[in-house]
């Protein structure tokens, strides 16, 4: 079973993660290749947007959960979710790509998820596609935690209090930041005309 | 003053629901290769056998380099054996 990202069809019981969480930490692969099913769309998005680019997204993703293997034995429950736990992985090696990079790269267009405009002019299309580079470009300059909790609202859909569980902060303190990190990123589209 | 909070308060709003309008439109889940997602699956299911050959293959190549050092110690003591010999027979001489 692949669990999409902000499929409500993910959540199992508690109990049953526990188990599969034991067996793997045991060493038990096929164990893990359940947690890697559950969590590989999620990692793959979280990577995607963070770097911009889909043969890097694929190659760090892999990293994550060969990394998750090699260190699953010293895996323990401090009650956070095992997503948690695979994000800071996946945040630490996109922070040394973006590291062993001089420059960060653009989203090739051919990359970017296809956005129908239907009935627009291609004028006016190519204005929205220059938009929406533009901000995705913002989104990966913003800080580390802040692209985090985009994508966890916007991709995986979760809840103020979901993104609090999976990065350790309280509701209050999510919701904060998530109206401070989209008030920030409206200030810096302002040269564009959002047809307000 | 409060009516100018409220004005406040209600730009922010705007502001706030008009960037997650904009943000839903291009924060959208893709979804990962099909080839992609089963060949990690398919090397996750042989991790074992893969982490002992790279284990073996660490171990090969840090031998080797053991083993090289170890002989250019031995043959440089042997270059300086010779030649010190060859000055003590040239004093002598």
């Amino acid at each position: 079973m692949y669990c999409r990202p902000s499929g409500k069809e993910c959540k199992v019981p508690e109990s049953e993660e526990q188990q599969i969480l034991t067996q793997a930490s045991q060493g038990d692969l096929d164990a893990f290749g359940v947690l890697y099913g559950r969590y590989v769309e999620r990692i793959f998005n979280y990577v995607y947007y963070r770097t911009g680019n889909v043969h890097d997204a694929e190659d760090l993703t892999a990293r994550v959960f060969y990394r998750a293997l090699h260190h699953m034995h010293t895996y323990t429950d401090r009650g956070v979710p095992f997503s948690a736990w695979l994000y800071r992985i996946a945040h630490n090696l996109v922070a040394n790509w973006h590291r062993d990079r001089s420059r960060h790269q653009e989203i090739p267009l051919s990359d970017v998820p296809t956005i129908h405009y239907k009935g627009e002019a291609p004028e006016a299309a190519l204005i929205q596609t220059q938009e929406r580079d533009s901000l995705l470009r913002m989104i990966r300059h913003l800080p580390a935690e802040r692209q985090h909790l985009l994508i966890l609202k916007f991709v995986e859909h979760m809840s103020n209090a979901e993104i609090g569980e999976t990065m350790n902060r309280s509701e209050g303190a999510v919701k904060s930041l998530y109206h401070r990190t989209l008030l920030s990123l409206r200030d810096e589209l302002g040269g564009f005309d959002l047809g307000e | 003053m409060h009516t100018k909070m409220n004005q406040f308060g209600d730009r922010s709003m705007e502001i706030i629901n008009f960037m997650e309008n904009r943000l839903s439109g291009i924060l959208k889940p893709i979804k990962p290769s099909k080839e992609f997602v089963h060949g990690v699956a398919a090397r996750i299911q042989m991790g074992n056998r893969a982490a002992l050959v790279e284990r073996m293959t660490n171990w090969h190549v840090i031998s080797m380099v053991i083993a090289g050092l170890i002989s250019l110690a031995v043959f440089m003591a042997v270059v300086g054996g010779v030649l010190m010999s060859l000055l003590r027979k040239n004093r002598t001489a």
